[in-house]
């Protein structure tokens, strides 16, 4: 009897205590020392609570209904050192971040995971890869980010789009290839970044300003496009993707292959090649003219690590050569009316792969020499060099051997040089200290018979920056400062008159953020950071005829550097069945450079044509993103995205254009594979609504087109054949064959969207 | 010298290689190929066989700044007689780069056609136009002006446009008046409005 009632009291003790005290998590995220980014498949084991964890491809674990006390944690994951590590748990959520070291013992026949990079920051960040990334393939860049919410694309017909990130494009943000930041001609409307996204297996959406980070003009956010790490033990492993579309008659091809080598340990390497051909595009009535593409690229590294140091040689070929719309060259002004009011081609067109003039041919290279060394075991020197030579031509419609020459050529040589010092303590301060410079020559080719666009031009940029990041418990506070200065020289011919000008920047920048763990299901982080970009050369110094626009564009060389403070904010939910994300902003910008209308009218012999000018205002840009997922059964599941963003001119309160209206995209899934199988078998419908522009500038040449909706059906499916994986996928995009056109595309001054799109993709890896 | 050592030294001639060649290009002056600057009409009357009758005469539209905002082009006024015949000749010409675009609208003959439109030629026309090309493809580069022998009005709008790269089998486009040119695709090289007076 005393014993029962004992027992009992120990019992109701013992669940009191689990009631007020065992609520408590352990939270945490396990990265590589060499080089941050995160492990997958980590094991995790806290002793006394005979509790244990596995980190996920982003390297978190989370130990959930722990009580107060001391614990001891180990952390282990093949060829790395063991961790273990006290942990006094009292009335919050612990977390912290560890980073593992590589063990110099080989061990032989360990599988190297895909993890995932991390971006060491506190700022919204977004992700495509696994199942989305393989979705997404077969498109370019700006097509597949559109899975992001908050991400759109300004688009020049359907094969050139640029990424959008907040309402900003071109050079108010940056993309990284490989950590190589991209140097082409980002300025162009119809410039498309010059990268194949086969060569990612993770892009990530930075959405706060990193001008601090990456340089000049990360204002609205950077692009990461990142490789998989290389290997470090003996393996082999290649992926081939062959995609057909019906629109286009589109066929492309990549092929990727990673080693690491068995002699010599820490050895790796990757080779991948991607090719892409398609012909005229057809809008639900008639076929678009010269709108075919064909691209090539290549990309290869090698790489060795050892505990010590650690070595990547990087090169990337990215080859295109694509029409534009025949439609959308108009000789003047009244060419342009013409076609807008009949809002479509007048011919009806006819299938063909022949890329005629008017075309582009761009050819991007890109060299890179990474390396590192562990000065000791929480200093670490870091070295980077790349080397780019973007050359872009464009032929346009011209008169007898005028149309084998191009009519814009320019070839941009760009080095970049980082020279940073990571540090990692135990006492939880971690930064990076560093210098980045960069140096350009841009050179016009000579015998276009076209005064050139822009001038010929030399540009030296330097940058000295610091951040440090503190972490305690569920708190982590980041801040950074950055000084940068630029020399810009060029030099040009107008009417046989040489005309030079030598004009100098600089800036400060700095950021400050935060990432709270409200709990182990709920994130919170801010971050507010300033950022600049000093004006392009076309802003400058442009002068010449815009033939898809009938407009004549004058740049203007008093313009000062563009400054901007961008405030985010994200609100994460991870739970058992949901996923929530809500991302507000705020970026006031002082000089915001845009292209105005003049009201003015040349007339020439060709006929007339309205002028722009380039000017500067304050500018308000603010917005929401959300996205949210929900599983409704083990079987049943669906999604919500959308993205709002206001961008205003505060001087004459009007609105900036080609900014993207509201847009929503939800989908519902089956999925058909039992719980336990991991393999995919999936059938997704999706619904894309975007809203008319209804905050539109005061002047544009056509108004903004109606809201659409599309609908989209996919299914995916994995077939395990031995150890081979294949993954086989159809699509149909624009299933009902809508006619739409879309605010942010350039041509729907001339054309219907994409009609009905049928793709087959096939993956295969082995 | 180890291999270490040997990859620092390859590095460094890579480096040291791209620095070298990466200075921009000294600028050169270009010709503006495509620019037209000079469009001249010559007529020359022509009796009921055929036969020229009296010396030529022409008009010109010019802009020989090529693309420079503020100028306009000059354009001089077409002068005609009452119920004459004449031959027109169009001459095209770059005086930038000193080149004869009229060679080259004729060697491409089939991308290029000339329309005559303005009030000159539609509504209440006083000039009617034929097109009398030297080969079988019809240009504009040549034909025949006849002006009314009593029109109801003195002076109209001469509107010249040179399309490029348009469908010339689209139904109506060898109509040298044709409204609709647009819808025969292409784009337009030159247009410009002469003033016409008929004496």
């Amino acid at each position: 009897m005393k014993t029962g009632i004992l027992l009992t009291l120990i019992l109701l003790l013992g669940f009191n205590i689990q009631a007020q005290d065992c609520s408590l998590s352990i939270r945490g995220k396990i990265i590589h020392l060499e080089n941050n980014e995160p492990i997958e498949a980590a094991y995790v084991w806290v002793i006394e609570a005979e509790e244990g964890a596995v980190s996920d491809q982003n390297g978190n674990f989370t130990i959930k209904n722990l009580c107060r006390g001391d614990y001891t944690v180990t952390i282990q994951y093949l060829g790395h050192k063991t961790i273990t590590d006290t942990i006094k748990l009292e009335s919050t959520t612990f977390s912290k971040t560890y980073r593992l070291e590589e063990e110099a013992v080989g061990l032989q026949g360990v599988e190297v995971h895909g993890h995932r990079d991390a971006v060491q920051t506190t700022t919204a960040v977004s992700a495509l890869y696994g199942e989305n990334l393989m979705e997404s393939r077969g498109e370019n860049l700006g097509e597949s980010l559109k899975r992001i919410s908050g991400v759109s694309t300004f688009s020049t017909g359907n094969s050139i789009s640029k990424p959008v990130i907040h309402g900003m494009h071109s050079n108010r943000i940056m993309i990284m290839n490989n950590g190589i930041r991209l140097e082409g001609q980002q300025w162009g409307a119809e410039h498309a970044p010059e990268i194949d996204p086969f060569l990612a297996d993770e892009i990530t959406v930075v959405k706060g300003a990193e001008t601090v980070r990456y340089g000049p003009e990360a204002m609205g956010g950077v692009i990461l496009v990142n490789p998989a790490p290389l290997p470090t033990k003996k393996m082999s492993k290649t992926s081939l993707n062959l995609i057909g579309a019906t629109n286009g008659r589109m066929g492309n091809v990549n092929l990727v292959h990673v080693g690491g080598s068995d002699k010599i340990k820490g050895l790796g390497y990757r080779i991948q090649g991607s090719a892409k051909r398609s012909g005229n595009v057809k809008s639900p009535e008639y076929f678009q003219q010269n709108t075919g593409l064909s691209e090539l690229n290549l990309s290869s590294s090698l790489g060795y690590s050892s505990s010590k140091l650690g070595v990547e040689a990087y090169y990337s070929l990215f080859h295109t050569e694509l029409g534009i719309l025949n439609d959308s060259h108009t000789g003047n002004l009244s060419d342009l009316e013409n076609i807008i009011e009949n809002g479509r081609p007048f011919a009806d067109g006819e299938f063909s792969y022949d890329i005629l003039n008017p075309k582009q041919r761009v050819t991007h290279q890109l060299a890179k020499l990474k390396s590192h060394y562990h000065i000791s075991e929480s200093w670490k020197l870091n070295f980077q060099y790349g080397f780019q030579l973007n050359h872009r031509q464009e032929f346009d419609k011209r008169r007898g051997d005028l149309n084998d020459k191009a009519s814009l050529d320019l070839e941009l040589y760009t080095n970049t040089i980082d020279l940073y010092v990571n540090h990692t303590h135990k006492n939880e301060l971690s930064g990076t200290w560093g210098v980045n410079f960069i140096q350009q020559a841009n050179s016009n080719v000579p015998g276009t018979g076209v005064t050139p666009l822009i001038p010929n031009y030399d540009m030296v940029n330097t940058g000295f920056y610091a951040m440090e990041k503190y972490s305690k418990g569920p708190l982590e506070v980041e801040a950074g400062i950055r000084y940068d200065f630029r020399n810009v020289n060029t030099a040009r011919y107008i009417n046989e008159e040489l005309k030079t000008a030598d004009i100098a920047y600089q800036n400060f920048s700095a950021f400050l953020g935060g990432l709270y763990h409200i709990s182990p299901d709920l994130t919170f982080n801010s971050n507010l950071g300033s950022a600049w970009r000093p004006p392009n050369v076309n802003e400058l110094f442009s002068e010449g005829l815009h033939h898809g626009a009938a407009a004549v564009e004058i740049g203007n060389p008093d313009l000062k550097s563009e400054k901007s403070l961008k405030w985010i904010n994200e609100l994460q939910y991870d739970g058992k069945r949901t996923h929530l994300e809500f991302t507000a902003y705020l970026n006031p910008i002082s000089d915001y450079i845009y292209l105005n209308p003049t009201g003015e009218i040349y007339t020439s012999l060709r006929g007339t044509f309205n002028i722009y000018e380039y000017l500067q205002a304050n500018a308000l840009f603010y917005g929401f993103d959300f996205a949210g997922s929900y599983e409704f059964t083990d079987k049943i599941s669906g999604y919500l995205k959308g993205s709002i963003v206001q961008a205003k001119n505060t001087d004459v309160d009007n609105y900036f254009p080609f900014i993207p209206s509201n847009r929503m995209d939800w989908g519902i899934s089956y999925d058909f594979s039992k719980v336990t199988d991991s393999r995919t078998n999936k059938i997704t419908i999706s619904n894309v609504l975007v809203a008319k522009q209804n905050r539109e500038p005061d002047f544009d040449i056509a108004p903004p087109p109606s809201a659409y909706a599309l609908f989209n059906i996919s299914y995916n499916k994995q077939v395990n054949i031995g150890d081979d994986k294949l993954n086989l996928g159809l699509q149909v995009q624009n299933l009902l064959n809508t006619n739409y056109k879309d605010y942010m595309n350039r041509f729907r001054y001339f054309s219907y969207d994409m009609g009905r799109n049928v793709l087959i993709k096939i993956n295969y890896e082995f | 010298m180890n291999t270490t050592n040997k990859l620092y030294l390859i590095a460094l001639a890579v480096v040291s290689f791209a620095f070298s060649s990466c200075t921009s290009e000294d600028p050169v002056s270009e010709n503006d190929g495509e620019l037209i600057t000079d469009v001249t009409l010559t007529f020359q009357e022509i009796d009921a066989n055929g036969n020229a009758v009296g010396a030529s005469f022409d008009f010109t539209a010019s802009d020989s700044e090529g693309i420079e905002i503020g100028s306009t082009p000059t354009v001089e006024t077409v002068t005609l007689t009452k119920g004459k015949r004449y031959e027109m000749s169009i001459d095209v010409y770059n005086s930038v780069a000193s080149e004869d675009i009229t060679e080259e609208i004729r060697a491409e003959g089939d991308e290029h056609q000339f329309y005559f439109l303005g009030s000159a030629f539609t509504s209440s026309p006083f000039l009617s136009y034929e097109y009398n090309d030297e080969g079988a493809e019809i240009i504009g580069l040549k034909g025949i002006v006849t002006v009314q022998q009593s029109p109801g009005f003195t002076t109209a709008d001469f509107q010249l446009l040179l399309r490029h790269a348009l469908d010339k089998n689209y139904p109506g486009a060898e109509n040298p008046n044709f409204q609709d040119y647009a819808k025969a695709g292409g784009e337009t090289d030159l247009d410009i409005t002469f003033p016409v007076v008929v004496q």
